[in-house]
C-alpha cells in the first residue's frame, strides 16, 4: 500500500489518468459535533467505457471497501452508483468515494467487477435483477432476492412500464369496515 | 481401476430457509463430505419485503419510522443513517445537543445488541445458563431505552434535523444506575466468555476468517474487526458527535496479543465494544453541551423544505453488526426518487463460505452466528442421502451442537 | 475454571423468579371482555409494572380541541387516521398505529396525546377498543 493520499491528491490522482472521460468531480465536505470535524465526500462521474480501468486505477492505490452499488432510473439511462471508502485505519482520514456510471437503458450493459473485489457479487446480482442491468461475466447468475418464477421482463426499481405497478395492491385498504 | 459405484462421495444439506442460526430467513445449501462442510451456498430473499419501492409512497418523515421497521434490533440505526443521509442531500445542520444525544442511543443500542447476541452465541454451544445470565442484563438495557425513548423496542427517537426526546437533569441518575449496574456485571460475564473452558473448546480455531478474505469479501462491523481490519464508520469519519469523542479502534489483539480471526476473536471483539459503549456514553453525558434538541421544530416546515431540495446524500453509520449505508435521493417531491438501504449483514454473508468451509455440521450455528445474525428460531432441515429423504430439525441440529460440546468436555 | 456459571446457578436457587408477571395466569380468549370483567370485580388481575413517563401508548384523542387540519394524516407512516368529511374530524385505527407520535408532535392544536395503556391485542382489528374518534 502507498502513502495515503489526501483528498485533493486522491482528485488528481484520477484526474491525470482519464483525464475527459471523468464527466465530473464533486467535492463534498460535512462537519459534525461540536469541534466541526470534517468528513469528506467525492462524487465522480465517469464514462462507461473506462469504468472498469477505474476501478483498477483504484485497487492499484488502495484496495478498496465496496459497500454497495446503488442505482436510479432517470429515464433515458440508468445509473448506478458504486459507495468506495479509501484510506480507512486512521482516525478522521476516510474519503467517502462514490462513482456513478451512466448506461443507456436500450443496452444497459456493464462490465463485472468480481474478479477484482469478490465481495461484490451479491450486490451485482441484486442490480441485474432489481435494475434489468446486464452485468458481463458475472460469476453467479442466478436471482437473487426475487422468487426462481419471477417474471423475467419486470424490474422493480424501475420507474417505466417494466416496473412493478401491476402487482401493486393496498393491502391495508382489504376488509376495511 | 474404476469402481462401479458412484463416485461423488459428498451428499447436500439444505439449511433454511427459516433457520437456526438465522435472524433473517436464508437458504443455505451445503456440500457435505462425512461431518465436513466442503462447499456452501448460500439464497436469499425470503422475506424481501419491498421496503425501498414502500418509500415511494412516502414523505421522509414517514420514511423515519418505515425505516426503523426494517430491523427489530437495530431499529435506532436505520432511521439513523436514513436521517444523515436526508440531512447530507439537503444540507441541514443539527444542532450540538442532538449530536451528543444522537449518540448515546446509539451505543445504548450497541450494548443491547451485544449482549443479546453473547446470550444467543452461549445458546447454540449449549450452554443456555449464560443465555439467561446475559439477557437478565440485556433487561436493564432495554429498561432503560424504555425509560429513555417512550419504548422498548421501536425507539422513535430521531428526526430529521435532531432528536426527539431529550435527557434532563432529573434522568440523569437512572442512567448512572444503569451504566453502574452494567459495569459491575460486565466483570461476570467477560469471565465466563473468556475463561471458560467450554467457550473456548468450541470457538477457538473455529470459523476463521482471514484478514485477506474479509478485505475482499468486503465484510464489515465487528466480523472485520476481529479479523485486524481497521474499519468503523465511529472512527473513521466524523458523524454526529463522534469525532469530539476520544475513541479508537478495537481488534481482539488488544486483550490477547494476537489476531486468528476466529469465533473466540468475535466474541472477545464484541466484549471489548461493550466496554467501549459504556465508555462513550460517560463521555457524552460529560461533554454535552446545552442547546436545541431540533433544526426545525415544525414539522410541516421542515417537510417544505425537503421538497424542494434536488439533490443526492449518502447517510453511514455503524450499527452493532457494521456499517449500515443509506443513500437517498431528492428530486423536487414528496417522497424521494430513490432510497437505497444496506445493512451489515448483506456484506456479511459471503465471508460465511470461508468461514464454513472445512467446518463440521455442529459447527454450522455457532459459525453462523458469529457474524451476528441474530439467529432467531427456527426451521427444520431436510437430508437427502441415497434418495431417502430424512428430517432433520431444528431440534436435532442443536443437539448435534450441545453433544458436541459434550463430547469435547470429556 | 470448568464451572464459572456453577456459583451464580445455585445462588438463582434461593431467588425470586426475576420477569414481571403477566396480568393474567392464562392468556383469555378476549382481552375487552376479561378486563371488563377485572374492572366489574369478577376478575383478579396481577397488577400491571407502571409505565416510565413518557410511555408511548393507546392515543388520546380531545375531539373538541381538533380543528381538523389534516396534518396528522400527512405525516402518519401506516395510514392508520382517517378523515371524517361530514364533521371534519379525524378516526385513528389503533389497529394499524406504530404508535410512535409524530402526530402529536405535528398537531397543532394539541389534541392528541399518547396515553399509558398497552394491553391492546385483539382478535379483530376493528375492533370498538381498537377505533379512537
Amino acid at each position: 500500500m502507498s502513502e495515503k493520499k489526501t483528498l485533493e491528491e486522491l482528485t488528481k490522482y484520477f484526474k491525470d489518468e482519464f483525464k475527459t472521460k471523468i464527466i465530473s468531480i464533486d467535492i463534498k465536505k460535512r462537519a459534525a459535533g461540536s469541534k466541526k470535524l470534517e468528513t469528506s465526500t467525492i462524487w465522480m462521474k465517469i464514462d462507461k467505457t473506462v469504468f472498469k480501468d477505474v476501478i483498477k486505477h483504484l485497487i492499484k492505490y488502495q484496495y478498496p471497501h465496496l459497500a454497495v452499488i446503488s442505482g436510479n432510473d432517470l429515464g433515458k439511462n440508468i445509473e448506478l452508483i458504486y459507495h468506495f471508502t479509501v484510506n480507512y485505519g486512521e482516525r478522521l482520514k476516510e474519503i467517502n468515494l462514490h462513482i456513478s456510471v451512466e448506461l443507456p437503458k436500450s443496452k444497459p450493459e456493464i462490465e463485472s467487477i468480481c474478479d477484482l473485489i469478490p465481495g461484490a457479487l451479491i450486490t451485482e446480482r441484486e442490480k441485474q435483477e432489481f435494475l434489468g442491468v446486464k452485468i458481463k461475466g458475472i460469476p453467479d447468475n442466478r436471482k437473487l432476492f426475487l422468487p426462481d418464477d419471477w417474471p423475467d421482463d419486470v424490474y422493480p426499481w424501475r420507474r417505466d412500464e417494466t416496473g412493478p405497478e401491476k402487482y401493486y395492491k393496498n393491502l391495508h385498504e382489504v376488509n376495511k369496515k | 481401476m474404476k469402481s462401479k459405484t458412484t463416485t461423488k462421495t459428498t451428499y447436500n444439506i439444505p439449511v433454511g430457509p427459516i433457520h437456526p442460526a438465522l435472524k433473517e430467513p436464508v437458504f443455505l445449501e451445503f456440500e457435505i463430505d462425512g461431518e465436513r462442510i466442503v462447499d456452501v451456498d448460500v439464497k436469499l430473499g425470503h422475506v424481501h419485503r419491498a421496503i425501498e419501492w414502500a418509500s415511494r409512497k412516502r414523505n421522509p418523515i414517514q420514511i423515519l419510522y418505515l425505516a426503523e421497521r426494517i430491523c427489530g434490533i437495530c431499529s435506532y440505526c436505520h432511521p439513523a443513517a436514513f436521517a444523515l443521509g436526508i440531512e447530507a442531500a439537503a444540507d441541514i445542520e443539527v444542532p450540538e445537543r442532538a449530536e451528543y444525544l444522537r449518540v448515546i442511543q446509539a451505543e445504548i443500542e450497541r450494548i443491547t445488541s451485544h449482549v443479546l447476541w453473547a446470550g444467543v452465541a452461549a445458546h447454540e454451544i449449549g450452554f443456555d445458563t449464560v443465555l439467561f445470565l446475559t439477557w437478565e442484563m440485556r433487561e436493564k438495557m432495554m429498561d432503560l431505552t424504555e425509560f429513555l425513548c417512550g419504548n422498548r423496542v421501536t425507539k422513535g427517537i430521531l428526526t430529521i434535523g435532531g432528536i426527539r426526546r431529550d435527557i434532563t437533569k432529573d434522568m440523569l441518575p437512572q442512567i448512572t444506575k444503569s451504566l453502574d449496574y452494567f459495569k459491575d456485571n460486565f466483570e461476570k460475564i467477560r469471565h465466563i466468555f473468556l475463561d471458560d473452558k467450554t467457550i473456548k473448546l468450541r470457538s477457538q480455531g473455529v470459523g476463521i476468517l482471514t484478514k485477506d478474505d474479509a478485505l475482499k469479501l468486503c465484510a464489515v462491523g465487528p466480523t472485520t474487526r476481529a479479523s485486524a481490519i481497521k474499519k468503523d464508520v465511529r472512527i473513521d469519519t466524523s458523524y454526529f458527535a463522534y469525532g469530539d469523542l476520544d475513541i479508537d479502534y478495537i481488534t481482539p489483539d488488544i486483550l490477547t496479543g494476537e489476531v486468528n480471526g476466529d469465533v473466540y476473536d468475535r466474541i472477545i471483539q464484541r466484549l471489548l465494544e461493550i466496554k467501549q459503549s459504556i465508555d462513550i456514553i460517560e463521555q457524552c453525558l460529560d461533554k454535552m453541551p446545552n442547546g436545541d434538541l431540533v433544526s426545525e421544530p415544525k414539522i410541516p416546515k421542515l417537510l417544505n423544505q425537503l421538497k424542494k431540495v434536488e439533490g443526492e446524500g449518502v447517510g453511514r453509520h455503524e450499527a452493532p453488526r457494521g456499517e449500515v449505508i443509506h443513500y437517498v435521493k431528492l428530486t423536487g417531491e414528496d417522497a424521494p426518487f430513490t432510497w437505497k438501504v444496506r445493512a451489515p449483514t448483506y456484506n456479511n454473508i459471503l465471508p460465511w463460505i470461508p468461514m464454513l468451509k472445512g467446518e463440521q455440521i455442529a459447527d454450522i450455528p455457532i459459525i453462523a452466528a458469529s457474524t451476528d445474525p441474530c439467529m432467531s428460531c427456527t426451521n427444520r432441515i431436510g437430508i437427502i442421502k441415497d434418495g431417502n429423504r430424512y428430517e432433520l430439525r431444528k431440534e436435532e441440529l442443536y443437539r448435534l451442537s450441545v453433544e458436541k460440546t459434550r463430547r469435547l468436555m470429556r | 475454571m470448568g464451572f464459572s456459571m456453577l456459583p451464580k446457578v445455585l445462588s438463582q436457587m434461593f431467588k425470586k423468579p426475576w420477569t414481571n408477571k403477566f396480568p393474567a395466569k392464562y392468556q383469555p380468549s378476549n382481552t375487552t371482555k376479561y378486563l371488563k370483567a377485572v374492572g366489574a370485580g369478577e376478575a383478579k388481575i396481577n397488577p400491571p409494572i407502571p409505565t416510565p413517563p413518557g410511555f408511548r401508548g393507546k392515543i388520546i384523542y380531545d375531539k373538541e380541541k381538533c380543528t381538523g387540519c389534516r396534518l396528522c394524516i400527512k405525516v402518519c407512516p401506516c395510514e392508520a387516521i382517517e378523515y371524517k368529511e361530514e364533521d371534519k374530524k379525524i378516526k385513528i385505527y389503533i389497529g394499524r398505529c406504530c404508535f410512535c407520535s409524530q402526530c402529536n408532535d405535528v398537531c397543532p392544536t394539541n389534541c392528541l396525546s399518547m396515553g399509558d395503556e398497552f394491553l391492546l391485542a385483539d382478535s379483530d382489528p376493528y375492533a370498538k377498543a381498537l377505533i379512537v374518534e
